[in-house]
């Protein structure tokens, strides 16, 4: 075999795995629509189950992702995204930013399943909120918090070195350089991290289960300390411990279809967003 | 304006200059000459003290700038660095507008009246040579501008907070030779105001633009004259060596 062909050959491969890859996905995408689609109107968006969820919507589950998703991400935006400057514009490089960084490594391989059961230890009985949307809240804050500090502080190291120099040769503090020039360069990149942290938090039903997830609830949640439904816990539900799990397996793959919805599109618009931003930021 | 003694600054163990007494006049513009290394760059970044920013530097000696030493903890360094403007190798202007880029450093040193700032901007980009090609779109990204027009926008933007002195680092070495000889009358133009230090690679720059040359090399000053006599009759054979090419 000449090497031509020996080429050729390797690249017919690499294309193959590719498109194998893009097939999984549209698998799974697909059969979750099909199956989905049949439920999906515009009662199954907007109304409470009913007849022990074989009927109905799935409504307070949509809200109630929509509260944790708000929640965490005050929690988790604030305290992530200034936990990375801290890191990367003001500890330098020393051993005690070198922990820091590899707990937060840490932090983000521990099993979800775990930050529920913290959640629940700490938010839950430690701090008594009880089930509640602010328990669930501050559980996937925690869970989003290391995703949005690595990909803010990635964010801030990508800021060319020579924004910085020439912002202080202007007289600048290190404040003003970092608000006026660092941080809104990094922007489109903090914010593309921000909503990948969203989607994996919309999505997760581990840190939820002890914290604020219901099984049903007659109406809406009240205040931050009730409980809520969640998608992906209803979706659990649905498919393993309802009233007449075959009647309400079609509803299963309607919530599944919707969930997927809400991730996909968050994961867009972060793609849209940096791109759309990020025009301006780079130099020819 | 400038003057220096018997400084010694070191990266870590590495003694980047040794000894250097010089001294820079009001207006007159000062070329550092020399090879790659040799420690130009870092000298000219003693006088607004951008070495700070790196870790593990030390200095010894006295760096005085209009009488006062600028190491002295008194110094507050952000007034500093107003007072010192830095041109820099690359154009290096932040991902904003041409007129945020101007009025950028007018603004983190508190002016907030929208009147003086856009006078200002304007005053700037003509003091810049750039005014008349960048009027119509001050407020598109700097990053439209050509890299000559780039660096003419920094130099703009240096000369914003009306500093005394400006410093040039290598200012003209990225760019193609029509926007280096724009550079170049640029600097004529701003030896009136102005009290000028600049980096450069290449000689007949330095010969162009500067009163007086000062030749390094391995961190030392060998020699510090008049341009004119640093070319036509230098007084150390190194310097006549690196002047006429066989080495460096």
């Amino acid at each position: 075999m000449n090497k031509r062909t020996k080429q050729k050959f390797a690249f017919f491969f690499f294309r193959l795995f590719s498109i194998i890859i893009v097939g999984i996905l549209i698998a799974i995408l697909g059969f979750i629509a099909v199956n989905g689609i049949k439920v999906i109107n515009w009662e199954f968006l907007s109304s409470m189950p009913k007849e022990g969820m074989t009927e109905g919507g799935i409504f307070p589950a949509i809200v109630g992702t929509c509260y944790l998703i708000i929640g965490s991400m005050i929690f988790a935006v604030p305290l992530g995204v200034m936990a990375a400057i801290y890191t990367v514009e003001y500890a330098g490089n020393g051993k005690f930013v070198r922990f820091i960084r590899m707990m937060t490594n840490n932090l983000a391989s521990i099993p979800s399943i775990v930050f529920g059961l913290f959640g629940m230890a700490l938010f839950v009985k430690g701090l008594n909120f009880g089930d509640s949307i602010i328990a669930g809240s501050l559980t996937l804050g925690l869970l989003a918090l290391p995703l949005i500090i690595r990909t803010s502080e990635e964010a801030l190291k990508a800021v060319p070195e020579s924004y910085r120099t020439g912002s202080y040769a202007l007289g600048a503090t290190k404040l003003q350089t970092i608000r006026k020039v660092v941080f809104p360069c990094a922007l489109p990149n903090i914010l593309t991290g921000i909503i990948l942290s969203i989607s994996r938090v919309s999505g997760e039903t581990a840190p939820i289960l002890f914290t604020v997830a219901a099984y049903f609830l007659p109406s809406l949640p009240d205040s931050i300390f009730s409980q809520a439904m969640a998608l992906p816990y209803h979706l659990y539900v649905l498919a393993t411990s309802g009233t007449d799990i075959e009647a309400s397996r079609p509803m299963a793959y309607g919530t599944a279809l919707v969930l997927v919805v809400i991730v996909l599109f968050f994961n867009l618009t972060a793609t849209l967003l940096r791109q759309k931003l990020s025009k301006n930021m780079k130099n020819k | 304006m400038i003057v220096t003694k018997n400084i010694n600054f070191y990266y870590g163990d590495f003694q980047a200059l040794k000894n250097i007494t010089m001294s820079m006049d009001a207006n007159t513009v000062t070329a550092f000459i020399g090879p790659s290394g040799c420690g130009k760059s870092t000298f000219l970044r003693l006088f607004n003290r951008m070495n700070d920013l790196i870790d593990g530097t030390r200095l010894e000696g006295e760096c005085l700038i209009k009488g006062k030493n600028i190491y002295d903890k008194s110094i507050n360094i952000d007034a500093l660095r107003k007072d010192i403007g830095m041109v820099f190798q690359k154009p290096n202007p932040f991902p904003k507008s041409v007129f945020e880029n101007v009025a950028y450093g007018l603004r983190v040193n508190g002016i907030k009246d929208k009147k003086f700032i856009a006078d200002k901007v304007e005053e700037t980009l003509k003091a810049a040579a750039l005014f008349e090609e960048v009027k119509d779109k001050l407020h598109k990204s700097a990053f439209e501008l050509s890299g000559g027009q780039q660096q003419r926008l920094c130099i703009a933007r240096a000369l914003a907070v009306e500093p005394s002195i400006l410093l040039m680092d290598e200012p003209a070495s990225a760019l193609d030779p029509i926007s280096t000889a724009k550079i170049e009358e640029l600097i004529h133009e701003l030896k009136k105001k102005y009290t000028i230090v600049i980096v450069t690679h290449n000689m007949q720059q330095a010969a162009r633009v500067s009163d007086k040359t000062g030749f390094f090399m391995l961190g030392e000053l060998i020699e510090y004259s008049d341009t004119k006599k640093m070319f036509l009759n230098p007084d150390k054979e190194t310097t006549q060596n690196y002047i006429t090419g066989r080495f460096g």
